[in-house]
């Protein structure tokens, strides 16, 4: 297939597969407190459940929040079928609510952070709570650009690279618009995990708190399209010169330390695969819109 | 900072049995499959001083792997047992037998203990032990700027490390940047060890090609007093206890055992650096 952008891929070869999970509720344990970068003790709402008033387009940091997840946290309660979910929900992917008050209402998948982060319209999130039946409809991983054989992509719903201006430019290379690139040295944790679930928390994003702590991160916003510079996420997430990832923030302020904002996996391959622009309005909300308008 | 007494605790635990999921490959950086051998349990034919990459294993430890069954008592095992702890050996053919602990790894959490070779032939997965943890919580001698974690104060005498000055001395193989370092950032470094991004090719490009088994080194813009994290202008020490690794974002373990301001320290890069040896370890007797 070849979309007007010009980016050839085998998305006509991929099926489509709906997954059930349900609103997991947010998790606290007996002893409440947990420590931030300074020692300082806190208790802040952000990971699981439902967490209203942040979408794709909205700084990200900046929150009385940890591990701000906006929109929906949604998982399997069984270990097989959540891997599925987890490990088959792609960024862009259409979401229905199924049960509760907001029965029907639609939104799209912004990342996975150990649960599929999901946004809907406020008005409906509004009306979801915790334990809702939630259905993902999966599409996108085996996702192949065919000029562009070193780059893996993952996670990534065959729509949204051209709403992202995602094209192969003249001289060969995939010219991809990103709102910040990201040093290596603000990789937290996620490191070494598998790049098709949770996503890698970015350090130096702690506003509020001191100029040591800062890698000038403090601006980025939800769904943000990222470069993550000397990051291998091919198969997993290491450090490696002269190879790029690109990703998107799809969650928010984080307190403790180590954690942060986090882009969820797209792209990832040789550094000169990729021709990148810097453009401020990269952000998902776009395709996601494109997306809208296309169906 | 208040000086608090540390306090000993007996701690109970057994030999690790290696696990492995159903489908039995990781893969490597670029892709390709592999069967990981070495990744905790008793590892015969590891010993500090050994290269990190001199076997083709996983996170290949000196040593024996020794866990809880409860995960709870898992993490408080792995938490408090500190460098130079004496384990005794409780039951199987290495029963009344003692080693010493050199480290510990993350995730669900391990001890590394180190024993005579002749001891660890005997030791079996299962076997019980008893550690005696002590250390969380104790001072740097003399020093207010720096912090000590993971090792009892004693076993500092075993390693190049002088604290006798204005600032803490510490010959090391090498100072990395924070970038290096992966698995185990925004993890408490009380129970989780970090991983150097590192292999047999790459090494060199850091100055760790020469990297050994019980090795100091020194990561720049690191700080690990409430999880270990990006922080300009601050310095961790760690050595290095287990073997690298084919998984990206994996390698060669530190565990940090000193951190604070990058001038509370006098860093020397040594060629001829002698870290950790297995002689001082296992001769050695905590109080």
């Amino acid at each position: 297939m070849t979309t007007a952008m010009s980016l050839a891929t085998n998305a006509q070869r991929l099926v489509r597969q709906p997954l059930r999970g349900e609103v997991w509720p947010p998790l606290a344990d007996r002893h409440a407190y947990r420590v931030d970068a300074d020692g300082t003790p806190f208790v802040l709402p952000g990971m699981g459940g439902v967490t209203l008033g942040v979408h794709p387009g909205d700084v990200a940091t900046g929150y009385a929040a940890d591990h701000l997840e906006p929109g929906l946290s949604v998982r399997h309660r069984s270990a097989g079928p959540n891997y599925a979910l987890q490990f088959l929900s792609c960024v862009g992917n259409r979401v229905t609510v199924r049960s509760g008050p907001a029965a029907g209402a639609t939104g799209r998948v912004v990342g996975q952070h150990a649960y599929v982060l999901a946004d809907l319209a406020e008005s409906d999130l509004e009306q979801v709570a915790s334990g809702d039946t939630v259905d993902v409809l999966a599409c996108g991983q085996g996702l192949r650009l065919e000029e562009h054989p070193t780059i893996v992509v993952k996670n990534t719903d065959p729509g949204l690279l051209a709403g992202l201006g995602v094209h192969t430019r003249d001289d060969g290379r995939l010219v991809v618009p990103v709102a910040a690139r990201v040093p290596a040295s603000a990789v937290g944790a996620g490191a070494g995990m598998v790049s098709e679930y949770a996503n890698t928390d970015l350090m130096g994003a702690y506003a509020g708190q001191g100029d040591d702590l800062s890698l000038g991160l403090e601006s980025l916003r939800i769904g943000d399209i990222v470069a993550l510079e000397d990051q291998d996420h091919r198969y997993g997430r290491g450090w490696r010169p002269g190879w790029l990832t690109i990703g998107v923030i799809s969650t928010g302020h984080c307190r403790l330390f180590g954690h942060g904002p986090g882009p969820s996996s797209l792209l990832s391959g040789p550094a000169d695969a990729f021709h990148l622009i810097d453009e401020d309005e990269a952000n998902v909300r776009i395709a996601f819109a494109a997306m809208d308008g296309a169906a | 900072m208040s000086d608090w007494t540390p306090v000993a605790t007996n701690l109970g635990g057994i030999v690790e049995t290696p696990e492995l999921a159903s489908t039995p490959h990781r893969l490597d950086i670029d892709g390709k499959p592999y069967v990981p051998t070495g990744d905790g349990g008793v590892v015969l034919g590891v010993r500090l001083g050994d290269g990190v990459f001199a076997t083709d294993a996983d996170h290949a430890a000196p040593g024996a792997c020794l866990v809880h069954r409860e995960q709870p008592a898992r993490h408080a095992l792995t938490s408090y047992a500190c460098l130079g702890n004496p384990v005794t050996v409780r039951t199987g053919a290495a029963a009344g037998e003692h080693g010493v602990v050199l480290g510990k790894r993350g995730e669900l959490g391990r001890v590394i203990a180190c024993f005579e070779p002749d001891v660890l032939e005997r030791l079996a997965p299962d076997d019980a032990v008893v550690v005696r943890g002590y250390g969380q919580g104790a001072r740097v001698p003399g020093q207010h700027a720096v912090e000590m974690c993971n090792i009892a104060p004693g076993a500092l005498s075993l390693l190049p490390i002088e604290t006798g000055g204005d600032r803490v001395g510490v010959s090391v193989r090498a100072t990395i940047a924070s970038r290096v370092i992966g698995n185990g950032v925004g993890r408490p470094v009380e129970q989780w060890d970090l991983d150097i991004q590192v292999d047999v090719e790459t090494a060199a490009a850091v100055g760790l090609v020469d990297l050994v088994l019980g090795d100091l080194v020194a990561v720049d813009d690191l700080d690990v007093r409430h999880n270990a994290g990006y922080r300009s202008g601050y310095l961790t020490v760690g050595i290095i206890v287990h073997g690298g690794s084919p998984q990206p974002g994996h390698g060669p373990g530190l565990m940090p055992i000193l951190c604070g301001p990058a001038d509370a320290f006098d860093i020397r890069v040594d060629a001829a650096h002698q870290g950790l040896t297995e002689a001082a370890l296992l001769g050695y007797r905590d109080q």
